[in-house]
């Protein structure tokens, strides 16, 4: 009996040794909000390529959090989008609220090797049982449009613009 | 070898039932998102169609022609934020995760409802780390498992144990991830 109370208390202090709480979606860190410029989404894929690797704000409204992974918010206005991503969890009651992100701009850029690896990896995945037919179908889709577009563009890749998460704070 | 074998037992017993909640925890919420692809682990849907008659044009007075529909078709008190994802339609959130969307020419519109599915929502936030307390805590709960591991082995003596049945089931279970990687990676 005296070992299964060791066993138990030994437990409980080192739970008790680390308390922090810093799950993305529920922490607001304080961040130097000076000189970081702010990006309406409106303009965001406009403006984004100028501040590739650099720290910006977006405000929008959060349409919804990343079923799968949680690390990504998908962050909407009337006039544009942007996708936000975390190293942690997003908190899924953000969904619906106006909030102000503060992050580094990213480039991904999407070219023909791009679509040729994202077709593999479908293929690869369907056929392992990972998605659904109409999952198959959509990404399909989604591929094809990007070889449309970077055909009718005339280009050899697309760039995709989106956010990784430092901080966010609800707008009054 | 007397003594070890004792104190597997002892182990495994009582670290084991200590754990029995942990366990399924993990193993319900494993298998809920194990199939993500299938189904919404936290929350069940409800869709509810409806047409309305009011004007949700995108103008000044369209907060308060949603909060009319609303009251039509939920409770206006729900209501959070909205915003127009192309010209045509409008997509209004609700509080506790529900929205609703609206063609805005044609009034037709669908509300989503999400409800929180007991057990299974519990069960996978903590499935998720939520915080580093839990993330802690189910370190040790990995830890024991290894512990659980190392134990069996020594719990059992003669055919029944690691060096007769519990042994070929010891390999067999061993060969399957092994498979498993062989053929997929």
């Amino acid at each position: 009996m005296k070992k299964i109370v060791f066993v138990l208390v030994f437990a409980l202090a080192v739970i008790s040794c680390k308390t922090d709480d810093k799950k993305a979606g529920a922490t607001n860190k304080t961040a130097e909000t000076a000189e970081i410029p702010f990006l309406a989404l409106g303009e965001f894929d406009a403006k984004a390529g100028e501040f590739v690797n650099k720290e910006v704000k977006v405000k929008g409204i959060v349409d919804h959090v990343c079923k799968h992974s949680g690390k990504k918010v998908f962050l909407v206005t009337d006039k544009g989008d942007v996708h936000i991503n975390g190293e942690e969890r997003f908190d899924e009651a953000l969904t619906g609220n106006e909030i102000t992100f503060t992050g580094i701009v990213v480039e991904e850029r999407i070219d023909e090797a791009y679509c040729l690896k994202m077709e593999e990896d479908n293929i690869k995945s369907h056929k392992e049982g990972a998605s659904n037919k109409d999952q198959y179908d959509a990404k399909m889709k989604m591929i094809q449009k990007y070889r449309d577009q970077m055909k009718a563009e005339n280009t050899d890749h697309i760039s995709n613009y989106s956010i990784n998460y430092i901080s966010h704070s609800a707008v009054e | 070898m007397k003594n070890l074998r004792k104190w597997s037992r002892i182990l495994h017993r009582d670290i084991g039932f200590f754990f029995i909640g942990t366990t399924l925890i993990y193993a319900i919420s494993g298998i809920a998102l194990n199939h993500l692809s299938d189904w919404n682990p936290n929350y069940s849907v409800e869709n509810k169609n409806f047409t309305t008659q009011i004007n949700l044009e995108n103008n000044a007075s369209v907060k308060n022609n949603i909060l009319l529909l609303l009251e039509e078709v939920d409770d206006k008190e729900n209501y959070k934020q909205h915003y127009y994802p192309n010209a045509q339609n409008l997509k209004i959130f609700l509080k506790g995760g529900s929205s609703i969307m609206v063609d805005v020419e044609s009034g037709a519109g669908r509300a989503e409802y999400l409800k929180k599915r007991p057990l299974f929502y519990d069960v996978n936030y903590l499935h998720y780390n939520p915080n580093k307390i839990w993330m802690w805590f189910s370190d040790i709960f990995a830890s024991a498992l290894i512990l659980f591991s190392i134990t069996s082995l020594f719990m059992i003596k003669g055919k029944k144990g690691v060096i007769g049945r519990g042994g070929i089931y010891l390999v067999l279970g061993i060969i399957v991830p092994i498979l498993f990687l062989v053929y997929y990676l």
